[in-house]
């Protein structure tokens, strides 16, 4: 089902609570009119009733009271008046075909549910188009007492139930009226209000990868929509960061690969250009193999991240005992570390889980990148140790202070802080980025940080006991 | 000693050929798994050098097929992609041992030699010589024209796996595997500097210099002739 677009719906929802509102205001003003034509057709009856009430007490003869009673009703053509002794004996009767056919019949002694005395019990009927109110009661008759009539009055109300339903018309109609008005104005004013939220989206359209730089305007942008044109904006910086490195990395792949190419394309050509002697073959083959070998490292590097960025590494769940690794690592590197006279430190445990070999791999390329960073006569420094759950392997080593928009960069793929290093002495430029890789596939992290002289890389690791007891 | 080579890449097929046979071995190629599971079951080979993607029957298919009828016969594959089910899928088929391209060729020729190797029985020599160079394994001692030589349990293990393979040139990455235990391509000298510590042990002060660098190969341990 498609859904309602937002302005519908506000309109709707305008129009519907405007309805509610009126309809509920109508039928209080209705029963307030109504109440109010009760009240005074009562009154007039009651007018009425205590002047028959007094002729039927005071008038001494039938014939009299009869004369009397047709003076009261002659300036009157829409009142009926009907009045009988309790015996059933018809005094007066005007009109009395228009009363309720269930008042009584004639002849008919007295109502079967009243009873002298009763207050008078108001009626309201119909009796073909007309609408009459009434009362029914039974009073006194004759000066001596002793006897008692029945009267049953009632007056034509027929101009206030007119009156009642032009009103209901009235009042229906302009509800109506107002609920289409409502929806329409608030269909107008959802739009007019939604015109940031357009305005917005009109902005988010035109934006594709070729444009990440561009953001969307916050000024004059509701609160409401802030907050979105906020985290769009963030998103927009995330993701043009993320495309910025990903095409450095093209870019730095092409160029990586294209200069060892150029190498040996140019040597080769050159070697094939004169007759040579056997010795300055071998010389160029050796050379050339060097090449390779350096091409084939950097493309089972990129080989190992490109599994790392399609999550294809499962570091699996056995327990690496990372002080073990450290000095198993020690031993490799004693030598050549020994050669450039750098120290080699290593305090605290730790055990994590995970791929021994990739964990051995991320912390051999840590420490390759402390050992050449280091001064002869300085020592590098790994530091095994446990943070709340996770496991912070540390690896120190001094060296100058590494600029803070140069740190967050160290893990990039073909990053180097300093440029103007040749790319022979160093690595491939993919060593830190593995193992920002291996950390991720554990589930870690790698951070690096640098300030008084001396510079750390951390990487936080799961801890052993908890995945071991988690696997149990 | 005679090796096939189940190969359907021309170039790659053709050097492998050209180096074996020069290491010393009587190598056949084909291009294809049909031909290689047919020759391979003639049983005139000591060891397959099997590709992965052939065209015909794959190298899982004519890796299945062979070790129905040959489940002794040693088989080395090749692998384009270093991906875990690969390596994992030819082991558990049965082969003895895989390597993923690129690869070195000393590094082949170091498996193939390994595998070769195994299965005759093992003449365990109690000392190791290479001219007046000796080491007593049972004692863990090392002379040199009778002088005593001290060494690092990793020099140690270094010189034995010279002397255990002497003659043979062997590459970087599997010194560093089988001394250190670090399978891994490193870019540091660490496996030079090493050897050129125990050379300056061994062989500075003496004649014949024994240790010698292949250039773009790796290191050997010889008498030279």
């Amino acid at each position: 089902m498609r859904t309602p677009s937002l302005t519908v719906r506000l309109s709707l929802l305008f129009a519907l609570s405007t309805t509610a509102l009126l309809v509920g205001l109508g039928w209080t003003l209705e029963r307030a009119v109504a109440a109010h034509f009760r009240a005074l057709d009562r009154e007039d009856l009651s007018g009425k009733l205590a002047l028959v009430q007094r002729l039927l007490g005071t008038t001494e003869t039938r014939s009299a009271l009869k004369k009397r009673l047709e003076d009261i009703v002659i300036g009157h053509p829409d009142m009926v008046l009907w009045v009988r002794t309790a015996e059933g004996e018809l005094i007066f009767e005007r009109r009395a075909g228009l009363l309720p056919s269930n008042t009584f019949e004639p002849g008919e002694a007295a109502p079967p549910s009243r009873a002298a005395g009763d207050p008078p019990r108001w009626l309201q009927w119909r009796r073909g188009p007309y609408g009459f109110r009434g009362v029914l009661v039974e009073l006194p008759l004759g000066p001596r007492g002793g006897e008692s009539a029945w009267v049953a009055m009632g007056i034509d109300i027929g101009h206030h139930q007119r009156f009642m339903a032009s009103l209901r018309h009235v009042l229906g109609l302009s509800v109506a009226l107002t609920a289409v008005a409502a929806a329409g104005l608030g269909w107008g004013a959802v739009r007019m209000g939604l015109r940031p939220l357009r305005r917005v989206t009109s902005h988010v359209a035109t934006l594709d990868a070729s444009r990440l730089d561009a953001r969307l305007p916050e000024a004059g942008v509701p609160v409401e929509i802030k907050v979105l044109v906020d985290d769009f904006n963030n998103m927009l910086a995330r993701l043009e960061e993320s495309f910025r490195r990903l095409s450095d990395f093209s870019a730095d792949v092409a160029h990586e690969l294209r200069t060892p190419l150029s190498n040996l394309t140019l040597q080769t050509q050159v070697a094939l250009g004169a007759v040579r002697e056997p010795e300055q073959y071998r010389e160029i083959l050796y050379s050339s193999l060097e090449e390779y070998e350096r091409l084939a490292r950097m493309i089972n590097d990129m080989l190992f991240l490109a599994q790392a960025d399609h999550g294809l590494l499962r570091p699996g769940t056995t327990v690496v005992d990372l002080a073990d690794e450290a000095r198993a690592l020690f031993e490799y590197f004693e030598a050549w570390a020994e050669e450039r006279g750098v120290g080699l430190e290593l305090a605290g445990e730790a055990q994590t889980c995970g791929d021994p070999s990739m964990l051995r791999r991320a912390l051999s390329n840590l420490l390759t990148n402390a050992i050449r960073h280091t001064e002869a006569g300085r020592s590098v420094r790994i530091e095994l140790g446990h943070e709340r759950d996770a496991v912070c392997v540390r690896v120190e080593n001094p060296g100058p202070d590494i600029p803070p928009e140069q740190l967050s960069r160290l893990f990039d793929r073909f990053y180097r802080a300093d440029p103007a290093r040749t790319r022979h002495s160093e690595g491939g430029g993919l060593g830190l980025a593995i193992v920002r890789s291996i950390a991720q596939a554990h589930g870690g992290t790698a951070r690096a940080s640098s300030q008084g002289g001396l510079t750390r890389f951390e990487l936080r690791l799961g801890r052993a006991d908890r995945e071991t007891s988690a696997g149990t | 000693m005679k090796i096939l080579i189940v190969e359907d890449e021309p170039k790659t097929g053709s050097y492998l050929r050209q180096g074996l046979g020069e290491a010393g071995y009587v190598v056949d190629l084909v291009d294809n798994g049909f031909d290689g599971l047919h020759q391979a079951e003639s049983g005139e080979y000591d060891l397959v050098v099997l590709d992965v993607m052939l065209p015909g029957l794959d190298g899982w298919q004519v890796l299945q097929g062979l070790r129905r009828g040959h489940p002794h016969l040693a088989v080395l594959f090749l692998t384009a992609r270093d991906q875990v089910e690969d390596r994992v899928k030819g082991l558990e088929l049965g082969a003895d041992d895989y390597l993923v391209k690129p690869f070195a060729f000393a590094e082949l020729l170091a498996r193939v030699r390994t595998l070769l190797r195994r299965g005759r029985a093992p003449s365990e020599p109690s000392v190791l010589r290479a001219a007046d160079l000796e080491v007593d394994l049972l004692r863990r001692r090392v002379t040199r024209a009778g002088q005593r030589i001290e060494l690092t349990a990793k020099e140690y293990a270094l010189l034995e796996l010279f002397l255990r393979r002497r003659g043979e040139v062997l590459p970087r990455s599997l010194i560093a595997s089988s001394v250190w235990d670090m399978n891994f391509d490193s870019d540091t000298n660490v496996v030079d500097v090493a050897v050129r510590r125990l050379r300056l042990k061994i062989d500075n002060d003496f004649e014949p210099r024994l240790i010698q660098t292949v250039r773009g190969m790796g290191y050997v341990l010889d008498v030279p002739a």
